[in-house]
This record gives C-alpha cells, structure tokens and sequence, in this order.
C-alpha cells in the first residue's frame, strides 16, 4: 500500500515536472527570440504574449494528469 | 465597439474645390480615399479623371515647400521656449515674411555657428578644469623665478605622491619642490618646480613611468606655466561670456519672431495638406468628386454644414457598401465609460477587421470575473481597491495609471465577491475572526471540484467565442466557413458531453446518442474544412482544458494564504505572527495582482480572441489639422 502511493506519488511528480521543463525551455527560446523580435517591432507585442504563452498548455495539461493520479480521479 | 461607418461621395463645382477641402479639413470627420475602385461606375469612367494640378498650384506648392524647410532651418537654431498663440492670417504677410526669412536665417544661422565653435572650445577647456581648480591656490605659494620650470600632473592617490618624491628626490636631489592638492574627482593635482637644466630629464622620466605631464593646447606653448593658467581661465571666462550673449540674442530673437515664424509654418502646413489631398480628388470638366468613408452618426451633421456653407451646390451623397468595400473599410474603436479602461489591454492587439468585433466589451466583462475566480479572497480584495483607489487618486492625469486602477478596482470588486462564494478572506482567517464560511466550496480541500469548474468555465468561454465566429461567417455570408464553425461547436459539444459522461457528471444514457452524432458530424467537418479541420478540434479542446490554470494558480494562492496564518501562529508570539502573515500576505497579493492578470489576459488572447477576432483592421483617419481631434462640426 505505502509503495503504491510512493509510485503514484511518483508518477504524478513526473506528470507536472516534466511538461514543466519542456514548458521552461520551450518558453526560453521563445522569450529570447521574442525580446529581439519587440526590440525591431514593439507593435508585434501582442504576438509574442501570445508566442510565449502557448506552451504553457503543456504544464496545464501536466497539472491535470497529476491532479488526477492524485486524487484517483 | 466597431463604430458604423458610411461610404460617401460628396460632389460640386471645381471652383468649390479648395473651400470643400477646407472645410473637410476643419472638421476632420472625413477620410478621403484615393482609390476609386467601387465609387466610381464602369460607365462614368470615361469621364472622370483624377485632379491634376494647374502650373499656378505647382510653383505655388513647391514654393511652399521650400519655405516650410528654411523655416524648419530656422527654427531648428532657436531655443526651445513656450510660443505664444498667433492669431495672424499669414497669407496677407507671406511676401513681407520671405523677405525677412533670408536674412534672420543667415544672421541666426552665424549666430549658431559661433555658438557649436565656442561650446566645443569649452568642452575642451573643461578638460583642464579640475586640475586648474585644483591648482590655483598653490600658485601663490610657489617660487616663480625666471630659472625655475613648472611640472604640472595629476596623481591617482597618496602612495603615487610617496613614490614621486622619492623618484625625485633620486633625480634632483634636493633641488626641486612638490605641491599637491586634492581635486574634486577624487585625485591630486601635483606641482612641481624645478630648475630648467634638469626640467627635461625629469619629463622624460616621468613619462619612462607612466605618470604623464599635464599637456596644454599647443597655442600656447610659448607661455610660462604660470601665464598657461592664467590664460586658460580667462579664456574660459571669455568663451562663457560671448556664449551668454548668444544665447541671449537667440532668446530674444526667438521672443520676438518665434511665434510669427511658427504661425507661418501652421499655415503652410495647412495649406501644403490641402494640395496633398488634391492628390485624392476626380473631376470632370466641371465637376470635382470627393469619395470617402466617414462614421454614419456623422454623415447628416455634415451634410448639413455642407448645405450650410455652399448653399446647396455640394451634394453628399451615402453610397451603398458593397461585400469588396469590407476589407478595407476603416476601423475606429468607441466605447462606453465602462469599458474604455480596458482599452488598455486591446491597444496592444492589431486593430479588428470592419467586419470583426472590437475585444474590449468582451475583455471588460470575462477578465474581472476571472481575475476574482483566481484570486478570490475578499480580504485581498479589499486591500487591492483601498491600494488601487489611492494610487488612482494621486495619478489620475496619467492615463494608463488610472486606467490600470479602475481595472483593478473592478476585478477587486469580482475578488470580493469570489472571496465570499470561497469563504475566504485573508486564508482561513475569515473563518477564526468571524465565522466566514464558504457558500459555494472550499478551495484548499476541495480541488477536483474547482477543476471541474475550471474546465466548465473554459468550456462556456472557448463555445461564446466559437459562435460569435459562427456569426461572423453567417454576416459576411461564408457558407462553408460557417457550416465548418458549426460543425466544429458540435463536435466540442459531444466530446465535452462524452467526457462529462464518463467522469459521471452527464447520463451515460446519452453518451450512444452522442458518439452516434459524432459519427454523423466528423464527414461533415472533413469536407468543409479539409483534413486539418479535426485538429483545429483538438486545439479548441486543449484549449479548454487549458482554463484549469484557473483552478491551479487560485490554489497556489489560497495556499500560500494558509501558510501565512499557520506559519503566524507557530511563532507563538502575537506581534511576530502578526508581522510573519503580514509580510506573507503581502508578498501573496503582489503576486495575487500579477498572475491573475497574465493568466486572464493569456486566456483571453490565445484561448478566446483567435475563435473568432479577425485582425487586419485599418485605422480610421480623417483629413484634419495636425493637431486637432477630429469631430468638429
């Protein structure tokens, strides 16, 4: 029973750490290219917000996953 | 909201043309459009040209334009100074003026040449500043015999002092003197005098050691370091003298021509406006045709003036707009007291299409209702309005600051209200203090449920998007575009009812009906929006399932808001814990104001705008004087 929820434990860290470090880097590249994107066109700040935001899904959709194993949805 | 706009053609006599233009001007509700494409018939083509200038009108124009620039020359040597209104009609002056012109602009144009020369002398001069400073009182001090050699150099500190001396006290024995004195940037200035038999050798072996001489402009060489400096401050004193003059003659030149010459510049503006619009105009023989677009509240007031002003010999005339006419239509944004803040967050998206909708109503009632679903704590709440409405108090000429208070005041509002359906205010301290208890759940305990909302919010908020772009389609009249957007709200209805169904918050009763729906639904999809359509389903289901940020960051809060008081009460210490959940309350709202704010706006930008806001807008510009909001009837 302990080792079950040590494994669940586990396995809901790995659902919200990894889509996060993929979050985190995918964003860093993004971020970077965006800043020197706005440095040339400040009007294109909405695109970037925009830019930058979308993989945050992933740690959204990781959150999700983790939430569920957890709480044995 | 995106202001109705009119397509409209105003005609006249020729001769009109220019007080037509004139008066289109002043009231600046008018854009001109240049093409003619759909104003003008197929058949009347043949006799409508576009206006071409006469010779008078150019060597008018041209004569213009090289005023503007001498004046632009001459104003560009005058010192910035507040200029008086001028209420001169300039066109009866304007041969006087040129006159003139010639003449103040080579005396001004001298006068400011003299004035670069003499600042870069003193820019130079400055140079030798700290260290004349520096120097001067150990001047009177010294041994000024004709045998004698003067060393000026500049020391980094004390020790370098040390090591000079004893270098020479090696050279010179005895035979040499140094005077040091501490300069304002933090070195020494040093002196030393020496006989002129040895004076070389010791230059040269300061120079071996890196400690440099004090070098002075090479005019003046010839002179005894005493005299160097003398002439060096009197130089300065000079130049500061004939540049306080200058500046004076510029000042007053400016007092007393300044506002004429801007007058004048005003007006050869407005002139120079009116020939750039004639670019724009058609005419017959007799005729001139002026087509444009203009907001539709607008098009009787001036009609009216048009009637007004020329007796009826200028018609205008609404013309009909046509599916082509759509796409370049221009766009002006209004909006009620209400929304107008939140203009704010939609300045930094491209402007919407004629035939899309304007973000800001949208983002002005779902961004607070968000903010509070994720702060939602009425004792947050309450401290943000107090905060936000005394910075509104104190900035309230700057716009955006008082723009982004009434934002937060608003969505401080929605806090409150949250708060109270959460039971929260300040954490759990609600509860101890007066026996808050939650209406509709409990946060902290009660996650799955809040998950459940979260993505049910999401669900209503990406289907209100998906149908105005329904309707969007259904206005502009795209068949398949909008039997694929109905299709495609379909689909996420049934997924979202088949999802519902398992998690068993929907009969699984209907769940056959539903996948039986799907079945029938997919084919349609596939063939009116192509194989990519099914992946444009999954994003809109990702994206609902990306509202759950609402639930997670909501929980970090309420979280860190328990730490708060549970961290206060471990100190055991009344005054300590209160300090602790003060300072963790704070921090806590800070970022209870940042990531709800970053969290609502993402939502809003990626997840609800792309389902149905078209940007590609063109703004709406009247013909009008530079400086004038339009509007003026």
């Amino acid at each position: 029973m302990n080792l079950e929820k040590v494994l669940m434990a586990f396995a809901a860290a790995l659902a919200i750490g990894l889509p996060a470090l993929a979050t985190a880097w995918a964003q860093s590249k993004i971020g970077a290219a965006g800043a020197g994107t706005l440095a040339e066109k400040p009007e294109l700040s909405a695109t970037i917000i925009v830019l930058v935001a979308i993989p945050e899904t992933m740690v959204i959709l990781g959150f999700v996953v983790s939430a569920m194993i957890l709480f044995g949805v | 909201m995106i202001v109705r706009m009119s397509k409209v053609e105003l005609a006249g006599p020729r001769e009109l043309l220019e007080k037509v233009l004139s008066l289109l001007r002043d009231t600046g509700i008018l854009e001109i459009e240049p093409n003619s494409t759909g104003f003008i018939n197929k058949i009347d083509r043949v006799y409508i040209d576009s206006y071409l200038p006469d010779k008078s009108s150019l060597s008018e124009r041209l004569f213009l334009e090289d005023f503007k620039d001498r004046i632009n020359e001459l104003l560009s040597y005058l010192p910035r100074i507040v200029i008086r209104s001028g209420y001169f009609n300039p066109q009866s002056i304007i041969d006087t003026i040129s006159e003139t012109l010639q003449k103040h602009l080579l005396a001004c144009r001298g006068l400011y040449r003299r004035k670069e020369e003499l600042q870069k002398e003193l820019a130079e001069l400055s140079r030798y500043n700290i260290f004349l400073d520096a120097v001067e009182p150990l001047l009177s001090g010294l041994n000024k015999s004709p045998d004698l050699d003067f060393i000026g150099l500049t020391l980094k500190d004390h020790d370098a002092e040390e090591l000079l001396r004893r270098a020479l006290t090696h050279l010179a024995g005895d035979r040499y003197e140094l005077l040091t004195s501490n300069a304002p940037d933090g070195t020494q200035a040093g002196l030393i005098s020496v006989n002129k038999d040895i004076s070389d050798r010791i230059k040269h072996a300061l120079s071996d050691k890196n400690i440099p001489e004090m070098k002075f402009p090479s005019a003046i060489g010839g002179l005894t370091f005493v005299d160097k400096i003398g002439f060096l401050k009197k130089r300065t004193s000079e130049i500061s003298d004939e540049l306080d003059m200058i500046n004076m003659q510029l000042d007053s030149f400016s007092m007393k021509w300044g506002t004429i010459y801007q007058r004048v510049k005003e007006w050869i503006d407005e002139r120079l406006s009116l020939f750039r619009a004639t670019a724009s105009v058609f005419v017959t023989q007799m005729c001139f045709f002026i087509y444009g677009w203009t907001m539709s509240e607008d098009v009787t007031k001036l009609r009216e003036r048009l009637n007004k002003d020329f007796k009826g010999r200028v018609v205008l005339d609404e013309l009909e707009i046509e599916e082509e006419d759509l796409d370049r239509m221009p766009v002006i944004l209004k909006n009620p007291p209400y929304f107008k803040p939140f203009e704010l967050f939609t300045r930094i998206l491209p402007l919407p299409r004629y035939t899309s909708y304007d973000p800001t109503p949208f983002i002005a009632i779902f961004f607070p209702v968000f903010f509070g679903m994720i702060l939602g704590d009425a004792g947050y709440g309450l401290f943000i309005i107090i905060v936000s409405f005394f910075i509104f108090k104190k900035f309230r000429e700057k716009q955006n600051v008082a723009d982004a208070c009434r934002i937060l005041m608003i969505a401080s509002l929605h806090t409150i209200f949250f708060g109270i359906l959460y039971g929260e205010f300040f954490g759990e301290f609600g509860h101890t203090l007066f026996g808050l208890e939650p209406v509709f759940v409990e946060r902290r305990t009660a996650v799955i449920p809040m998950l459940y909302f979260a993505v049910s919010v999401g669900a209503v908020h990406v289907l209100i998007g998906s149908f105005l772009g329904l309707i969007t389609a259904v206005h502009r009249k795209m068949k398949k575009e909008a039997l694929l957007k109905l299709m495609h709200i379909l689909l996420i209805i049934s997924i979202v009812s088949i999802v519902a169904s398992l998690f068993g918050l929907f009969p699984a009763l209907m769940t056959k009906p539903v996948i039986l729906a799907i079945f029938i639904i997919t084919p349609v999809l596939l063939f009116t929006g192509g194989l990519l359509a099914p992946l444009e389903v999954i994003k809109s289901i990702g994206n609902i399932i990306s509202y759950a940020r609402i639930m997670a960051i909501g929980l970090t809060s309420v979280l860190l808001a328990y730490v708060a008081n549970h961290l206060a009460g471990m100190t055991g210490d009344i005054i300590v814990g209160t300090v602790v959940a003060g300072l963790l309350h704070l921090l806590n709202m800070v970022i209870g104001i940042f990531s709800p704010t970053i969290h609502s706006l993402r939502l809003h930008y990626v997840e609800f705008f792309n389902k149905f806001i078209e940007a590609g807008g063109r703004k709406f510009e009247p013909f009008k004087k530079a400086d004038k909001k339009g509007g003026n009837i």
